[in-house]
């Protein structure tokens, strides 16, 4: 294979969801001398971009869009050796977590894989976690958004806790905070002091991407 | 006992009846020729636990008194809150009990209470949280004692590899966390909770794999959504049945849990009656299978509804009226010898709609039920249910699969093909590196049983 070739032949891995094909021909254009950000400009961003399109067009799922996604931080990840200090740009920082009391992670998973498929720095503090963990990752990772989830009604009531916690912090009108899952809407959203409110993924990432750019 | 055949077949599998039938609580019979139904609430936001399990106790039973309900099961899930304190979830027991006494004996109603003690460890805690399954097993010892008449749990060992492998569609994790460490953790879970429940002279009644099946039913969402593939949800639901099967290996006796929707699977193996929902959990969740399960039920139940104020009284007491209608009509067609009819209008208003709903067709339930009971061991009974459902699924035309899904179908066959051919040594292999990616996962502390 040529580099044409070979940088062709890593995009339609990602694209096919295969890693351990993505990998070993990653590996391979390393050995060739491909120039790292063309692995990364013509491989796996159009590779990620064919994806999108084809979850748009309904031909992909989601969870197939976030395996993607994963692959190419992967990826990414075999380059950086080559990179020679080159910083691959992030657009913005997320502090993420399901509140306390509550053990439902999937949906923030969701959301977590697809702002560091978006290109967000995810700092993601898990699920059942309190007020103050969300107020110290703020205080020491300085993110622009906080991100939090609940599925239950009894644990949705944590969510004010937060805001309540950054306002005496003082760190309130240093992030923006998005609130999702099941239990949560917009009303609850505006009345507990939230800036939004997700009804899905696909939403939130949409939010945080504005508020970033 | 592990179960080796498959007791009902895709006609004696049927609403109201069932090969086992139970007698408890207030003298309530289920599975013999009746449907009960079951209502479920939890309290408001922000309000006194007990004070609200009060208040919603008696205005189901009033409202029972004046439908004419002459037989009910309600049932209690207790959440996290509840748990906090250590006296509470037999207090609420006792509370409870106290009404359902007083109002069986005033009317002479056939009643009684399920009480579901939520699963609360954290599987990153060494030996899988041995504090938090103490706790667990303490409230089962007090609402036990103070008046629960069956015992469940919607437990969740495994689901910390689950949710990392569903979510990429990654069939051999799915497989490790069903079939390999969720019967591992329902193993010893359910030795304990039967071993309280004949103690106290009470029904184990079953687990549910909500955490696994109807996560996969909320990410597969309705005919537009398309996070998962419905036939990966499918496939998960029938999987899912081997793992609830295990309650029902270590003693448990139904009736199983109503959101565990494998119990059409589990009922048409074992003979024992079921509580199921439909479109009466509307108000938990939305689903595709609103009419179909509802042909095989022996419980007809809501899911789960908020004490809140409607138009037409509170929450719980309207669903009630809503499943005590429902049943009138089960309960009308068996008095008029017209069940089998009803039930095919039923299953046959769902079956095609959805590969979730066709799954769950009493005829390919009683199929995937033959595929489990002849698999071997539960992680070949896992997988063989896979493969059944997905080849199934495959075969009917009538379901009218998009492109995607017929895609995502031939692979999931392959890939459970593969995995089928050595089993446990795939998991086994494997398992240590999924250890790794999930935080939470430790492998080892399942196995110490």
């Amino acid at each position: 294979m040529n580099k044409d070739e070979i940088l062709e032949a890593i995009r339609d891995n990602i694209v096919n969801l295969d890693f351990d094909k993505s990998k070993e021909n990653t590996l391979k254009a390393m050995e060739m001398g491909v120039d790292p950000q063309e692995v990364i400009l013509k491989s796996i961003a159009q590779g990620m971009e064919i994806v999108g399109k084809k979850f748009e067009a309904s031909e992909y799922f989601l969870s197939e869009l976030i395996v993607a996604g994963e692959i190419g931080k992967e990826v990414t990840k075999l380059l950086e050796p080559k990179l020679k200090g080159v910083k691959i740009k992030k657009i913005g920082k997320v502090v993420i977590g399901t509140v306390r009391g509550d053990l439902h992670d999937i949906g923030k998973n969701i959301v977590s894989m697809m702002l560091e498929a978006s290109e967000f720095n995810v700092i993601d503090l898990g699920a059942d976690v309190s007020p103050e963990a969300f107020v110290d990752a703020v205080k020491k990772d300085k993110p622009n958004i906080v991100a939090m989830s609940a599925l239950l009604t009894v644990t949705m009531v944590e969510m004010e806790s937060v805001v309540d916690e950054l306002k005496k912090a003082g760190l309130r009108k240093k992030v923006k905070v998005i609130i999702g899952g099941a239990a949560v809407t917009e009303e609850f959203a505006k009345s507990i002091g939230a800036d939004s409110y997700g009804s899905n993924a696909v939403e939130g990432v949409r939010l945080c991407k504005q508020w970033v750019k | 006992m592990k179960f080796n055949r498959v007791e009902l077949d895709k006609n004696s599998l049927v609403f109201g009846f069932s090969r086992h039938p139970l007698i408890y609580g207030n003298g309530l019979e289920i599975g013999k020729g009746r449907v009960v139904p079951e209502v479920k609430y939890f309290p408001r936001v922000g309000k006194d636990s007990k004070e609200e399990f009060k208040a919603i106790t008696e205005q189901v039973l009033k409202r029972a008194t004046s439908l004419g309900v002459d037989r009910l099961q309600l049932e209690t899930e207790l959440t996290y809150v509840e748990m906090q304190q250590s006296t509470l979830p037999g207090e609420i027991t006792r509370l409870q009990k106290n009404l359902i006494d007083a109002y069986s004996k005033e009317y002479g109603m056939q009643l009684a209470l399920r009480v579901t003690v939520p699963d609360i460890r954290d599987f990153g805690k060494p030996k899988n949280d041995e504090g938090g399954f103490n706790r667990m097993m303490d409230a089962f010892e007090q609402v036990a004692s103070n008046g629960a008449d069956v015992l469940s749990i919607e437990s969740e060992g495994g689901k910390e590899l689950f949710n990392y492998a569903v979510i990429r569609q990654d069939l051999l994790g799915i497989v490790a966390a069903l079939g390999y460490l969720a019967t591992y953790d329902m193993k010893k879970l359910w030795r304990e909770i039967v071993k309280i429940a004949r103690n106290k002279n009470v029904i184990a009644g079953g687990d549910s794999a909500c955490a696994f099946g109807n996560t996969s039913m909320r990410l597969a969402g309705g005919l537009r959504d398309n996070v998962i593939p419905h036939s990966l949800a499918a496939i998960v639901r029938a999987m899912s049945a081997c793992r609830s099967l295990v309650a029902y290996e270590e003693g448990a006796v139904g009736p199983g849990k109503d959101c565990a929707y494998e119990n059409v699977i589990i009922k048409a193996i074992t003979g024992y009656p079921m509580s199921l929902e439909g479109k009466t959990a509307a108000c938990a969740h939305s689903s595709l299978v609103g009419n179909i399960v509802g042909g095989v039920c022996d419980l007809w139940s809501n899911e789960q509804v908020e004490n809140i104020r409607l138009f037409g009284g509170y929450g719980p007491e309207v669903f009630l009226e809503i499943l005590h209608y429902d049943t009138k009509i089960m309960n009308t067609a068996i008095k008029i010898g017209m069940q089998q009819e009803l039930k095919t209008i039923l299953v046959e208003s769902d079956k095609y709609v959805d590969p979730q709903a066709f799954v769950l067709s009493p005829e390919i339930a009683c199929e995937i039920g033959g595929a489990i009971v002849g698999g071997g061991d539960e992680l070949s009974r896992t997988i063989s249910s896979g493969i059944k459902a997905s080849i199934l699924i495959m075969g009917e035309q009538r379901l009218k699969l998009g492109k995607s899904e017929k895609r995502y179908l031939e692979t999931a066959k392959d890939k459970l093909d593969d995995i089928y051919r050595d089993p446990l040594k795939k998991v086994e292999q494997t398992l240590p590196s999924y250890q790794q990616k999930v935080g939470k996962l430790k492998v080892k502390d399942y196995l110490e049983t």
